[in-house]
This record gives C-alpha cells, structure tokens and sequence, in this order.
C-alpha cells in the first residue's frame, strides 16, 4: 500500500514536471518562465535539506491539526448523528459555517494570534474539520438497520454500541476520509503560512515566488508530495490493521 | 434598364455615397495596433502616467491600442512578455537582472523613478537615523525575498555591518507589527503606503520620518518600462511609438497643472484612496519620477544600474554578471 502510493506519486510528479519541460522546448522558453532539467536538480541538491527541513515543520503543524479536527468532527458528528432538534441543529450549523472560506478568515486571525504557531494550527485544523464532519455525521446519521435492530429489539442498544457499530460497517469510508483529510489539512498549513507566517514550507514558497525561482517551487512540491503519500499511505495501512484488529477482538 | 432593374441600383449608389461622406466627415481611418501593457502593481498613484497617457488619448493618437492590466504580486511583465500575453511591461531592476541571468530576452525602455520609493518609515519623535550604524541593534521590518531586504542587506554592507548588530523581522502587508511599534522601522513605498501610514500616526499625534537608502548610497533601481528584444527586434516603431507616447503621458500627469484631471483618471481604477490622500501621492510621485527639472522622464541611470547589478552579484542573487547595461535601449524623448 504504502510503496503503492510512493510510486502514483512519481509518476504524478514525473507527468507534471515532463509537461512543463515539453512547453518549455517547444515554445523555447527561457530558465526564466520554466527552469531547465539541470537547474531543477541543482536547486534540489542546493535546497533539498532546508526544504525537508521546512516540510517537517509544516507537516507537524498539519498532523497536530489534523488530529485536534478528527477529535472535533467525531465530537460533534457523533452529538449531531440523531434526528434530533440538537442534531439537526449541529448539522446546520456545521454547513453554514463550511460557507466561508477559512482564507479570507485568516489574516483576522494573524492579527489577532499572532504569526507564529498557533494560528498555522487553527487553520490547518479549520480548512479539514468541516469535510471531515461532515462524513462523520453522514456516516454516523446512517443506521445499519440489520445490525442495530437486534440490539433495539432486545433493549441493549446504548448511545456508545450505535456509534461502534456504525464506525465499525463504515471503517473503510472512514479511513479514506481520514486520509484525505491529510491532504487537507498539509493545505490548508501551506496556505496559513503563504498568507503570514514566517516558517513553514509554505512561507519558503512565498520567497522563492518573491525571487521568481521556479526551480524551488518545483523542489519544494517534490518534498511536499513525497512527504504526503508517505503520510496518506500509513494512515490506510493503519485504518486497514485497525479493521483487523477490531474484526478479530 | 427597366424600372425594375434601376431601382436596386440606384439604391446601391444613394447607400454607396452615405457610407461614403460619413467616412469623409470622419477623416481618415488609422487601423490601431493592439498591445497589452502589463503594470507591475495595483494601479494607484506610483501609476498615474501609465493611466493618464491611456485616459488622455497619449497612445491612441499613435496609433495603439493599449489595453493597461494592473499588476500584482504574482504577476511578472518579464514571464508575459516571453510568453506573449503582454508586449510591454513594468518590471523593477532586480526582476530584469534576475531574468537575464536565466536568459531571458528583455530590454529596458525607460526608467520611469528615478528615485526609488522603498523606504523605511519609522517613529521621528523614538529615535533619529541619520545614519545606517543608527540601526544598530533596532528591529528592522524586511519582506524576505523581496528586493527591500536586497537594499537593506546592501546599506548594511556599505558600513561593514552585518544582519547580527540589527535585529531583521519578517514583514508583509499586515502592519500591526508597526503600529504596536514591535517592528518600529517599516518598509514603505514612500509615495503611496507612506503617506497612508503617515496619516495614521499623525491622527494619533505621532510623527514619523523616513530612512532613505538613495540618501546613503543606495541606488538600487525600482519600476522600469520593458519589452522583449524580440518585440525591439520586429516592430521596432511600434516600440518607439509605445513608449514616445507613454512617457508624454507621464510627463503631463507630472505637471501639477493636470494634478485634476490626473487623478479623476486614477480614481477610475482606484476608488479606496481618497482624493486629498491622492492629491499627495502623487506629489511624493512627482518627486520620485523626476527629482531634477534637468534630467528627462524616463531617463535610464547607467550608473544606478551598474550598481544594482553590482549589489546583486555580492549578494549571490545571480550567478555573476549579466551585462545590464546592454540591455538599456533608451527610446528617444517624446
């Protein structure tokens, strides 16, 4: 799974970095517009240890986040789960407020929290919170009717037996949730500190993109990229041993 | 010819000499030539000759239909030229240094400030720099990447200080670092955010002044009128045309007397500044585009030039010399 993942993303990455090459050649294109193959690989060996260095800073403020809003939706998507007033309340609530862009939210909070980690945080966990809430309550508002009936019938069904039953049938949704809220939640840290932090990967894009230095962008996507699907991939095969280990107990 | 048969025809002929005298009362028919015309910021008062000379027919009557497109960060005349969507622009030194030393094929037109705007701004009534060593140990605002932190790094190097005897903070559009006065020396373009923060401070008693890199020796070059050598290559009139036109332009939206007519052009486009705020604008622009009553609109500073490239090789931001000065094509003056 995991050696799987690696390999789609270099042949996403090899594709993306071929066509610029291509549109560089055939329109003859300046090291200016698009960098050249050499370039790329000396910008790489030159920067290749900062930029991990960056990544792995951005990523633990993604993965921190990540966590706080998995925490969050299955807080408030098991609460909303029942055809309650409460419940429906919750989830309109939680559809109103996916409605604005956390973006145009963020320079309010820098002001206000400052530029530093906590507000990397807060987005990263804003900007993967709501998709994720709102599968957790899909899956949660869902009954498996052929399961939870026996348990009704013969009165044993409790709030925490519902809600395993339901995480247990919709495990496999939920681990693609989870994983591609990774993605998420690397985004939504990128873009806190492409606005207004001052570390992060993120950050070292907003200069490179200052200096009109392509060649980083590119570097910097390897790492990204690289760095995700090693993440996305151990998170499957998590969800994948955790279905095990739950089916044997 | 039956009355059948004249009649379409004397219809053709009556229609043939309506078209006809309406081109005549017309004059004659100039085809205009399309060019896109790239800025590299916001379109505000550092723009005012730019709009202007499109507002008040500069180009038009040379035959050019310009259409202006505002700029921003993650615009780059020097990209759109090569790839075609523009075929003139506005590009600062160090953008045209950084593309030639990736070799790219653009040529410097005119350079439209003499002066470069990006200075410091800071509280008069704190403290005092009337020299660079009076940064010492201050906190110093820098856009990291940008070509601030170049000239700062530069004024620095001039007195063999170095980035450890003055504490740099990395900067962008969010000033509240300066006024909490956490960062207390602030990069500004003098002309437009300058003004807006003087006002600020000044509505809070606070008066400020500026750290001016030119006044230390510092001429690093800011915006410049671009094209491609391939543009100079193959329509070198219509080179001469754009930029004969556009620094007209700029030479009357420099004349205070048009100060009115400027800035209803400006506010087109601009509809955030206020009027009064503008008006002052564009009087530090004034300053900035032509400093000396001597020295031409446009005037390309070899000097300034040689220096930038200079300070960008020390600094490693290009590999080793590019050859700037054979890259200025001064377009004769309007």
């Amino acid at each position: 799974m995991l050696h799987r993942r690696v390999f789609q993303f270099f042949i996403v990455y090899l594709l993306g970095i071929g066509l610029l090459f291509g549109i560089k050649l055939a329109l003859n294109l300046s090291d200016y517009v698009i960098p050249g193959p050499t370039g790329v690989w000396h910008t790489g060996q030159a920067e290749f240890s900062r930029y991990m260095g960056d990544v792995l800073d951005t990523f633990a403020v993604a993965v921190i986040g990540q966590v706080l809003s998995i925490l969050m939706a299955l807080g408030v998507g098991v609460a909303g789960r029942r055809a309650t007033w409460f419940g429906s309340f919750i989830k309109v609530a939680a559809y109103n407020v996916q409605a604005y862009p956390i973006v145009a939210i963020a320079p309010i909070l820098f002001i206000l929290l400052g530029d530093g980690f906590l507000t990397r945080l807060f987005i990263a966990a804003m900007i993967c919170y709501f998709p994720l809430l709102l599968s957790v309550i899909g899956i949660m508002s869902e009954p498996v009717v052929d399961i939870e009936h026996f348990y009704r019938v013969t009165g044993r069904m409790r709030w925490q037996l519902e809600v395993k039953i339901r995480a247990f049938e919709n495990l496999h949704k939920l681990t693609t949730v989870i994983s591609g809220s990774a993605t998420l939640a690397m985004a939504g840290t990128i873009v806190a500190e492409f606005i207004a932090a001052n570390a992060g990967i993120g950050y070292s894009i907003r200069i490179a993109l200052y200096q009109s230095d392509l060649s980083k962008i590119l570097v910097a996507l390897f790492i990204i990229g690289i760095t995700l699907s090693l993440y996305q991939g151990i998170l499957e095969l998590l969800g994948a041993g955790l279905k095990k280990a739950w089916a044997a107990g | 010819m039956g009355p059948r048969l004249a009649f379409p025809w004397l219809a053709a002929l009556i229609l043939l000499c309506l078209v006809g005298n309406t081109l005549v009362a017309a004059g004659p028919v100039v085809e205009q030539e399309k060019v896109t015309y790239r800025l590299k910021w916001l379109i505000n008062a550092s723009t005012a000759g730019d709009v202007f000379a499109l507002d008040q027919g500069f180009l038009s009557r040379q035959g050019l239909e310009v259409a202006v497109k505002a700029g921003g960060p993650e615009r780059d005349a020097v990209r759109e030229l090569e790839l075609g969507y523009a075929q003139f622009g506005v590009a600062s030194a160090d953008q045209v240094i950084r593309a030639l030393a990736k070799g790219a094929s653009v040529v410097v037109l005119a350079q439209l400030f003499q002066v470069n705007p990006l200075q410091w701004i800071y509280r008069a009534d704190d403290f005092s720099l009337s020299r660079i060593q009076d940064l010492a140990g201050r906190t110093v605002g820098i856009t990291y990447g940008g070509n601030d932190e170049t000239i700062m790094r530069a004024l620095l190097a001039t007195v063999g200080m170095n980035e450890h005897q003055v504490r740099l903070a990395s900067v962008r559009y969010d000033y509240t670092p300066f006024f909490r006065n956490q960062v207390p020396i602030w990069p500004v373009y003098r002309n437009t955010q300058g003004i807006f923060l003087s006002d600020k401070l000044a509505a809070e008693g606070e008066r400020v002044a500026f750290f001016d890199p030119f006044e230390h020796g510092v001429r690093f070059v800011a915006n410049s009128i671009v094209t491609s050598k391939k543009m100079i290559d193959l329509h070198p009139q219509t080179v001469g045309r754009f930029t004969r036109a556009l620094l007209a332009g700029w030479q009357a939206a420099m004349s205070p007397a048009n100060e009115n007519a400027v800035i209803r052009a400006v506010t087109k486009y601009d509809r955030d500044t206020s009027e009064a705020v503008m008006r002052r604008q564009l009087a530090a622009t004034r300053q900035m585009i032509q400093p000396d009553p001597d020295i031409p609109i446009g005037h390309i500073d070899i000097t300034a030039w040689r220096q930038t490239e200079q300070i960008m090789i020390q600094q490693r931001l290009i590999p080793g010399p590019v050859n700037v000065i054979g890259r200025l094509e001064p377009q004769q003056a309007p």
